[in-house]
């Protein structure tokens, strides 16, 4: 009994420090946002959030870019998310189900995509959007980021896929269930963990996306936030609270996304650990 | 007949999700523009905008430009510093970008050399306006005319008044106030020491080989690993090991750090005025000429030239030809703090009076020069970069100076062919 309650202490502690590693950075914007001039560079740091210097949020907001920007972040990734899952779901269960010549070229042509940085990408990217219209609009940011996210969503999906037994298809076909039923009402139930995860890297891949985002963006209103805070960044000075601030604002709709797929993430990973 | 069937709702499941996705990407697509009743509407990019200090008054000039025109208006394309240079080459490189653009010298030449820049000779009549000799000629390549100067902004030295009552007037004197300056949570001195910070480099480093007689090629040789340089380069180092910087600080943090009493000095430009009391309008700091043994160093050359992809020439030259006019002149150096602009102004009593040190910058002209590559100009983006890696190395300590400058100097020669 008591070796329980040392071992139960024990991973309370590990789990506290651990939340204290992946918490601390967020506690530290905060801190510095609130911090007034003379604390940012004291030679003891302050420790605890100053409230009373709040304004700098109020401030931020009001300014209204800020508003635009996180609107246009939520626009961007919620699209990104949306779009690559709904091809990825088709595409995964090509993948998986279906004997078609060249299959497994086309599997490591996907993985290929991973391997490319994004800079490597932007001028040859930026010439084919200019080509067809889609510079400086949120869809074409869209596209850009689906075109990075979609193979990665595709492969984790299509292993997810591979999971299910065949079987439980074929009596749904045995049923009268026509090809699309049987993957919308039985496989797509069945693979949502998964779907969910793929859900979260999708939109926090759009969500921190900088360097399309900068390059194919032109109008300041239609710039995710991603780049509207790197634009307080001036060559001679830079409102270090005003950027924490904005910086702890432009964190919270994410963590929020995460929080509420959080549930079907971890339903996803364990998954399939107790097939035989 | 099964595998039809399974084709069939493939297809029909594959239209629906791009249905629903052409949809959802309609609402998000761009503004096709339309008709602006005849009114040119262009687009400036320039880094300044995102400076405190400097950026809302130059935005609100940019708002009496549209308030005295008609048929143009100017808006700022907000394009962020740390990226800039990059982000505007790629988009002038695929044809796109902003009409009008303030750039950094080495970025200019880069985009000159690739015909990315508009010959303003048949744009803009110079002849109407007194330009600034000096800074001017390094805007027109071969008889043609590829900017005008929008800033030019000498190096000197900037220090804080309350912790320096005496600016050092000799290199031994200004390291021995570095060091006795340094304690606790102030420090002497402070310049940018990483990779990250690419550009700031060379704009620092580009003060200590000119300072020490050095420079970077002879206009047809480099002369990277020169004697001069490492002499120059070695001092800076010596600062460097000397722990009396806040080493790791990027310049963002530094300056503010400069105007919260807590860097003592600081080599720095002409528009670092402005932002320096954006940032705190109570700062007691001043300016001397920069103590090292030699009186040359560097200056930020910015010409504005309009993007040779605009389809709005003639508009984005109304613009230009509006910077020009002599008011306008003077209100913009107002703006930029203790930079010039592109023609000779007289800075007005109230400016003097309050800011005293002006006439130390407008005294260091004649011996500032633009921080590109001389004969390599074009290639100075390529050439920075070697130097500045290869120097942060021997900073870390992962190889010793002279064979950094050695190394840099066979990449870059390797590099210019």
């Amino acid at each position: 009994m008591r070796r329980f309650r040392i071992g139960l202490t024990l991973r309370i502690v590990a789990v506290l420090v651990v939340l204290g590693i992946a918490a601390f950075p967020l506690y530290w914007m905060l801190v510095t946002a609130l911090s007034s001039n003379a604390d940012l560079f004291a030679e003891r740091p302050r420790l605890l959030p100053d409230f009373s210097h709040f304004g700098v949020f109020v401030d931020g907001l009001a300014e209204g870019k800020v508003g635009g920007w996180l609107l246009n972040s939520l626009l961007i990734a919620v699209g990104t998310t949306v779009l690559s899952i709904g091809l990825g779901i088709p595409l995964g269960y090509a993948l998986s189900r279906f004997s078609f010549r060249g299959k497994a070229v086309l599997t490591v042509v996907l993985l290929f995509t991973q391997m490319l940085p994004e800079a490597l990408m932007v001028v040859p990217l930026f010439s084919l959007f200019r080509r067809f219209n889609l510079l400086d609009s949120l869809a074409g940011l869209i596209l850009a980021n689906v075109a990075f996210v979609l193979p990665i969503v595709a492969l984790i999906l299509k292993g997810a896929i591979d999971g299910l037994p065949r079987e439980l298809e074929e009596a749904a076909r045995v049923d009268g269930a026509r090809p699309l039923a049987v993957l919308t009402r039985v496989n797509v139930p069945l693979i949502a963990p998964s779907i969910a995860a793929t859900a979260v890297i999708s939109f926090f891949h759009a969500w921190n996306e900088y360097v399309f985002a900068v390059t194919f963006i032109f109008t300041p209103e239609k710039q995710p936030a991603s780049v509207g805070i790197a634009n307080f960044i001036g060559e001679l000075g830079t409102p270090i609270q005003t950027v924490m601030a904005v910086a702890f604002m432009f964190t919270l709709p994410a963590v929020a996304f995460y929080l509420f797929a959080q549930k079907y993430v971890v339903a996803g990973m364990t998954a399939g650990a107790v097939k035989g | 007949m099964k595998k039809r069937r399974v084709r069939r709702s493939m297809m029909a499941a594959t239209t629906t999700i791009i249905g629903v996705a052409s949809i959802l990407l309609a609402g998000c697509t761009a503004d096709s523009g339309g008709d602006d009743g005849g009114v040119a509407k262009i687009s400036f990019a320039a880094s300044t905008f995102g400076d405190p200090g400097r950026g809302p008054l130059l935005n609100q000039w940019l708002e009496e430009f549209n308030k005295s025109q008609s048929k143009v208006q100017v808006s700022a394309a907000a394009v962020p510093y740390p990226t800039f240079g990059q982000t505007v080459l790629t988009q002038m490189g695929s044809g796109q970008g902003p009409d009008l653009i303030r750039f950094d010298m080495p970025e200019f030449e880069a985009a000159s050399d690739a015909g990315l820049i508009a010959p303003l000779d048949d744009l803009v009549d110079v002849s109407k306006y007194t330009l600034l000799k000096q800074p001017d000629q390094f805007v027109v390549h071969d008889g043609v005319r590829h900017g005008v100067i929008f800033e030019a902004s000498n190096y000197a030295m900037f220090y804080n008044a309350d912790l320096i009552p005496k600016p050092p007037t000799t290199y031994e004197q200004f390291v021995e106030t570095a060091k006795s300056l340094t304690k606790g949570d102030v420090f002497g001195l402070a310049f940018r020491q990483t990779e990250a910070e690419e550009a700031g480099v060379w704009q620092d480093i580009f003060n200590y080989v000119y300072g020490f007689g050095g420079k970077w090629s002879d206009g047809k040789t480099l002369t990277i690993n020169s004697p001069d340089n490492l002499k120059g380069l070695q001092a800076y180092k010596d600062l460097y090991d000397a722990k009396v910087i806040p080493k790791g600080a990027d310049a963002a943090t530094f300056r503010r750090m400069f105007a919260e009493g807590k860097v003592g000095m600081e080599l720095n430009n002409g528009g670092y005025v402005t932002a320096t009391r954006g940032q705190n309008a109570k700062l007691n700091f001043n300016v001397a000429p920069i103590p090292f043994p030699v009186r040359t160093q560097g200056a930020i050359l910015a010409p504005v030239v309009i993007n040779e992809a605009s389809e709005e020439k003639e508009a984005a030259a109304t613009f230009i030809r509006w910077t020009l006019e002599p008011a306008n002149q003077v209100k913009l150096q107002e703006i930029l703090g203790a930079s010039s602009v592109a023609t000779v102004t007289q800075r007005s009593a109230e400016s003097l009076k309050k800011t005293p040190f002006l006439p130390v910058f407008d005294g260091l002209t004649e011996s500032s020069l633009p921080q590109i590559v001389l004969g390599f100009e074009a290639k100075t983006p390529d050439i920075r970069k070697v130097v500045v890696q290869n120097v942060v190395a021997a900073l870390q300590g992962q190889v010793d100076l002279k064979t950094a400058l050695d190394r840099a100097q066979q990449q870059a020669t390797e590099l210019v062919g």
